[in-house]
């Protein structure tokens, strides 16, 4: 089984088509519904393309069903958001992929390997930051980075320079019990940096950041990725990963709601963009030919600003037709549908 | 059990030492040993001058032991209680599991390191109580006196045993401290205990004042570590007869210097043993 990604000549949207090499597929575009035939090409994929796979992972806390069969799969080489609300299982998950927990049922492989029979080998070449991260009051930062390099078998040499990329060298001296939130978070990130791991676990990495910082790992996620690392981070902020991931995954209630491209995302739920029109002298009014229009979806008006969602084809249409009926265009702009809105909708409704 | 790697056993015992040796309540315990061990010595060194310097000593000790057998478990349990449940809880453990080390290496470099601040601590204490004793009482013999730092040390371990198969237990730091005041009052309420079983079993208050006590009641001091370590630091004194509540006691055959020393060994590797049980089945 391979999958591709197509774009759809009409209307520019990507398609992903999942089946066997060399056989003919009917594709159909789900914006513009085109149809088309399509052979799959190039080889099948081996597991070892895949930095992480998770097949089955069950996990029980007394009653509860924290991660139920839950699969995914992460290529070698992107960025993979793991979403969720919060409680929806996510730590949970990423407690079992390092083998922190005893789950019940499952298989979790890095590279190919088993997390249960090679974790020693496996966790030399992961960088992790938990959730909420901690260490030891009484160590300096030096210290701390000197112990963890000590563990992973790393040269204590890189530490000044880890720590200078966080930029804590201030703080260099002091203990860690004196730090605030935010500084020992960037501890966190220096100790996942430590032997240049080939995979980063990141489990919520922005949560309790301001937003300088907020950035500045943004912006790290990315260089990681660009050095050829795969990235795998966890967030419950769905503008977050809009910009920075391949592909996602979305899990509810411990159960997997979707594994997909963010555009795919969006698309599969038949979201599309809004127009958002301004109109001089508009004051509230919705304008009673927007009815006629057929593919029109909702309307809404704010003021002066018209939002109308509806399909791609008749968008040149609507304004045309306003421009005819007199009204007086300041403004017109596309609004993509957000992640987030296609993260309530698949949580409301399911897939 | 699974292959140790001394590297990563070395790291931890390293971090859990330079990061305990700072605990400030350890260091005000071991102030509070120092001063006693000084100040007993000096008390007793003076009332006694002119006696036999061995004797002198044996009472310093057994002064002394009152006070050890007090403040070496506690700077024990204050140093383990939350050492596993308390890094669960806090995070710092997940950091460390998440790199190459095994659970076992993590346990039994948190022993070593731990263990070495307890060692560390009763060489300050016996150390300085070591200079006082020699410039006040010179006795020729420290053989009673190495004895007694080596079983000190001993009653650390197994109070550090304890605790840290407690916090391996333990889901939180609160549940903890409850287990580790438990561990800490048992050997307390061990004499309340045993002589409640005493009177139980027919026993009376006569028996007990006249020495007429059947054996099993001396015997039953194995089963708490703060008598058992007192029994034996007398034991090594070469005393065979305790005087109490104006009766002689013999100590009977059964405990001899093996039987104690083996109870030592049980009492601190069976805890380590389920703490390794606890620890393995543990979600962090």
């Amino acid at each position: 089984m391979i999958t591709k990604t197509i774009m759809c000549p009409n209307c520019k949207t990507h398609v992903t088509i999942e089946g066997n090499p060399g056989e003919k597929y009917l594709v159909a575009c789900p914006n513009c519904n085109l149809k088309g035939h399509f052979t799959l090409q190039g080889t099948e994929t081996k597991s070892s393309e895949f930095s992480l796979e998770i097949h089955g992972l069950t996990k029980t806390y007394k009653d509860v069903k924290a991660v139920d069969n839950l699969s995914f799969s992460v290529r070698k080489g992107e960025v993979f958001g793991f979403l969720g609300p919060n409680g929806a299982g996510k730590s949970t998950t990423i407690k079992a992929m390092l083998g922190l927990i005893h789950v019940n049922s499952g298989d979790i492989k890095f590279n190919g390997f088993d997390i249960k029979k090679h974790d020693i080998d496996i966790k030399q070449k992961i960088g992790f930051l938990p959730e909420r991260v901690s260490f030891y009051d009484n160590l300096t930062p030096v210290q701390t980075l000197n112990f963890f390099c000590e563990l992973k078998g790393v040269d204590k040499s890189v530490v000044p320079s880890l720590i200078k990329e966080v930029g804590l060298e201030e703080a260099m001296n002091r203990k860690v019990g004196t730090f605030s939130k935010g500084m020992v978070q960037l501890l966190g990130v220096a100790q996942a940096l430590i032997g240049n791991p080939s995979i980063y676990i990141l489990d919520e990495p922005t949560a309790g950041l301001d937003a300088r910082w907020v950035k500045i790992v943004r912006e790290k996620i990315k260089m990681l990725n660009e050095r050829g690392a795969t990235v795998i981070f966890s967030s419950h902020i769905l503008s977050e990963v809009e910009t920075l991931c391949d592909r996602v995954a979305i899990i509810n209630k411990g159960k997997l709601i979707a594994q997909d491209t963010v555009a795919n995302l969006s698309r599969y739920l038949h979201m599309k963009p809004r127009l958002e029109i301004t109109i001089k002298g508009l004051n509230g009014k919705i304008p009673d030919m927007l009815g006629s229009f057929q593919g029109v979806e909702a309307v809404e008006v704010n003021g002066d600003v018209l939002s109308v969602t509806c399909e791609s084809q008749i968008r040149s249409k609507i304004i045309s037709s306003l421009g005819e009926a007199g009204f007086v265009i300041d403004n017109i702009k596309t609004i993509e549908p957000s992640l987030e809105d296609t993260f309530i909708k698949l949580i409301e409704g399911g897939t | 059990m699974a292959r140790i790697n001394p590297r990563a056993l070395y790291t931890i015992a390293k971090k859990e030492f330079m990061d305990n040796i700072r605990n400030k309540w350890a260091i005000l315990l071991t102030l509070l040993f120092v001063i006693t061990i000084v100040l007993v010595t000096y008390a007793v060194g003076n009332a006694e001058s002119g006696q036999d310097p061995e004797k002198i000593t044996q009472d310093i000790v057994f002064f002394l032991l009152a006070v050890t057998s007090v403040l070496i478990p506690l700077i024990a349990i204050i140093l383990g209680f939350s050492t596993i449940s308390g890094e669960a809880e806090s995070g710092a453990l997940y950091v460390v599991l998440s790199y190459p080390v095994k659970r076992v290496e993590v346990l039994l470099g948190k022993l070593l390191g731990l263990g070495s601040v307890i060692i560390l601590s009763v060489f300050i204490g016996f150390g300085l109580g070591g200079i006082a004793i020699a410039l006040i009482v010179r006795p020729e013999s420290w053989v009673g006196y190495f004895a007694f730092i080596f079983l000190s040390i001993f009653l650390g371990l197994i109070y550090l045993s304890l605790v840290i198969c407690i916090s391996a237990f333990c889901k939180r730091r609160i549940t903890s401290i409850a287990g580790g005041i438990l561990v800490f009052f048992w050997s307390m309420i061990y004499g309340i205990v045993i002589t409640a079983v005493l009177y139980a079993t027919g026993g009376t208050i006569e028996d007990l004042m006249s020495g007429n006590i059947p054996d099993w009641f001396y015997n039953s001091v194995v089963i708490s570590p703060g008598d058992l370590h007192q029994t034996t630091v007398q034991m090594a004194f070469d005393v065979k007869s305790i005087d109490a509540m104006g009766a002689s006691f013999t100590i009977p055959d059964f405990l001899n210097m093996g039987t104690l020393i083996l109870s030592h060994i049980i009492w601190f590797i069976v805890p380590l043993v389920l703490a390794y049980y606890f620890f393995k089945r543990r979600d962090i």
